[in-house]
């Protein structure tokens, strides 16, 4: 068991993503129970890519869902082709229409979008469900029947069930509260900003070539930044573009003058980065306290 | 003792704390602890807490909880509790009990029942609560209403929009139902705006004469943000701040304290004063307001004798499309003392008494 989750972290950072104990077991338990991942935390953490990372490590295709308020079944489930339909109709005036109307509701004339695709390919796939938390909230309902039977039922047609079961994860900013019925069907995952040194083995797997202590001082820099309340905290991809900007300018050390410098990388509001500077200039550290 | 019966109670002590935890929930739980190595702590608790929370505003009370039926030695527990003994878990007591297959229904029932027996002696509905201040310790039974008025009022709003006929057609929708019918538009649809949700604004006195009028509000107003296009909360004593991230699901007397830590509301008195929060909101915030809002104003308008700047409201209205006042006082106290509601009367669309929370839903309901 121990040696699974081990190997299950060891592969997900062949396939560039470093987790710690507790995901891999919600990843583990979620292939074991065959159960969708619901992923929360805050923005810049790593929720879609823990999807991406997966389908690389599987080799198998990621199927996405962008999910945007207004999204409705015709963009997201399936939808009746109907131009081609009326030509069908057209074309075949001379037969039986009982047998038209048939044919005209048969898969030829179904355009599938992306969850519909999901289940009817013929190899398994990863599933991402982008932002849930931005559909309204009738949205959700549809997806019920997907995330608990693994199936989709078409009025015309009946239902249609995983020849696959995929492996789904949704993702959310908790921008609004999910619907209970949508939550107790998914294995719940927070994700958290990393700690200082998980945040290193990250700066040191996604930049090449960076310098080992240069990674921790930066790891250290960050943990301390996000300890200041600001509007939006550095995710880890700012603290990536940080230590790959520090690189590329050729510093292997982080004093004030250079973090004043370089501050753009990483808080992207202006409120914010007056605040950080005010801070940096009263203090002369780098402790942010 | 087996390790299953302690699930179980260790579902019931949630439960008691207030997380709701469904019996498909709880069987997925026990499958997931199957599936797991249960003789690390972190995996055990992996595997409960993935299965179970659903919301990160529970994780505290599930470590609590967690801390207090599974680790021996750390326990600190009410002397009430003291007859379920502490478990350590043991993988073979489990295998001896569950063979999840066949144990699913019994175990979903039993779950189901421990549910209904935690609410003791809840007598009166607590819808019909009174706000007065001895009903702040019920709070705990009226969160999970919450979310039920706030949806029936959504779907409320959702009625009225589809009962719009004077729309253009929706082209599309229309030639893809006559399809069915060979060509032939029997259905008409129409293209209904429901994207255009309205924008609320709230202002909400959270000084403590309305302290649990305060709390019930702030709740309100967190689970009815899902619902409508743009929340923007303002909360105030005798200084007006803006509240809006503050305002994240959770307890409701948490929801407040955490205004009161976080957010700027106390002035230079420190006693309600509408007057000045008014007028500082229409120094600072008065470019929030478009023709699009709707403002909403919850507090008991005890102004204690400052001045009442009723002008504020006269401008806002100017503005906006309605502006609502709810107070928690019964209406035969109103102009009674230092209470300006009818001075302020004037300048709203309507004020409503919300002495209940089935009074407050129902004066939402009629927006």
């Amino acid at each position: 068991m121990q040696d699974r989750i081990q190997m299950l972290k060891n592969s997900m950072e062949k396939a560039d993503y470093i987790c710690n104990d507790k995901t891999a077991i919600v990843l583990f338990l979620a292939e074991a129970l065959q159960k969708p991942i619901l992923v929360e935390g805050p923005a810049g953490v790593g929720k879609t890519a823990i999807a991406q990372a997966f389908s690389r490590m599987k080799g198998i295709p990621l199927m996405r869902l962008q999910c945007y308020e207004g999204i409705d079944e015709s963009k997201a489930l399936y939808e009746w082709n109907y131009k081609r339909q009326l030509l069908h109709i057209q074309a075949a005036v001379n037969q039986d229409p009982r047998q038209v109307e048939e044919e005209i509701f048969s898969e030829t004339f179904l355009l599938s979008r992306p969850l519909l695709n999901s289940i009817v390919v013929d190899t398994p796939t990863v599933l991402l469900i982008d932002e849930i938390d931005k559909v309204d909230f009738e949205f959700e309902a549809l997806l019920l029947e997907l995330l608990s039977e693994f199936q989709i039922t078409i009025p015309e047609l009946g239902t249609i069930k995983a020849r696959h079961i995929p492996y789904v994860f949704l993702t959310s900013n908790a921008s609004r509260e999910l619907s209970e019925a949508l939550k107790r069907r998914c294995l719940y995952l927070y994700l958290d900003f990393p700690s200082r040194d998980m945040e290193e083995q990250i700066l040191l797997l996604k930049v090449p070539d960076l310098p080992e202590q240069l990674a921790g001082k930066v790891a250290g820099i960050i943990r301390r930044l996000r300890g200041v309340e600001m509007k939006k905290l550095p995710s880890i991809a700012e603290s990536i573009d940080w230590a790959a900007s520090l690189m590329w300018l050729g510093k292997d050390d982080v004093d004030v003058e250079t973090l004043l410098q370089t501050l753009n990388t990483l808080v992207k509001h202006h409120e914010d980065l007056e605040k950080i500077e005010r801070l940096l200039h009263i203090r002369q550290d780098l402790e942010f306290r | 003792m087996t390790v299953l019966h302690n699930l179980q109670g260790f579902f019931a002590e949630l439960r008691r704390e207030g997380v709701l935890i469904t019996p498909s929930q709880a069987t997925d739980c026990c499958q997931a602890v199957m599936q797991v190595d249960w003789e690390r702590e972190e995996y055990f608790y992996s595997a409960l807490f993935s299965t179970l929370i659903k919301d990160f505003a529970h994780q505290e009370t599930f470590d609590q909880v967690f801390q207090r039926y599974f680790i021996p030695g750390k326990e600190h527990r009410h002397p009430e509790k003291e007859n379920i003994a502490p478990v350590v878990y043991r993988p073979e007591d489990f295998i001896e009990q569950i063979s999840i297959s066949g144990g699913q229904m019994a175990m979903g029932n039993s779950l189901s029942q421990g549910g209904a027996a935690q609410s003791p002696g809840a007598s009166k509905n607590p819808l019909d609560q009174d706000f007065s201040l001895d009903s702040l310790a019920d709070i705990h039974k009226l969160e999970a209403v919450f979310p039920i008025i706030a949806r029936r009022l959504a779907a409320k709003m959702v009625r009225k929009r589809k009962h719009n006929h004077m729309a253009m057609i929706d082209f599309r929708r229309t030639i893809r139902s006559s399809m069915s019918s060979g060509g032939v538009p029997i259905d008409l649809f129409t293209i209904t705006k429901s994207r255009e949700k309205p924008v609320i604004l709230t202002l909400c006195d959270v000084s403590g004469s309305v302290m649990t009028f305060s709390c019930f509000s702030l709740a309100l107003i967190a689970s009815l943000e899902r619902f409508f296009r743009k929340i923007d909360c303002f909360a105030f004593i005798d200084e007006i701040d803006e509240i809006t991230r503050l305002l994240t699901s959770g307890n409701p007397l948490d929801l407040r304290t955490h205004v009161l830590k976080n957010a700027k509301v106390v002035g230079a008195s420190g006693y309600t004063d509408y007057g000045m929060s008014f007028k500082s909101f229409h120094e600072r915030y008065r470019r929030c307001l478009t023709h699009k809002t709707t403002v909403l104003i919850f507090g008991d308008a005890r102004n204690n004798w400052f001045n009442d700047e009723s002008w504020v409201l006269q401008e806002m209205k100017k503005n906006v499309r309605k502006i609502f006042w709810f107070n928690p006082e019964p209406e035969r106290r109103w102009g009674v003392g230092d209470s300006r509601i009818y001075e302020y009367q004037k300048h709203c669309t309507r004020v409503f008494e919300c002495s209940t929370l089935m009074s407050l839903e129902k004066a939402i309901s009629q927006l």
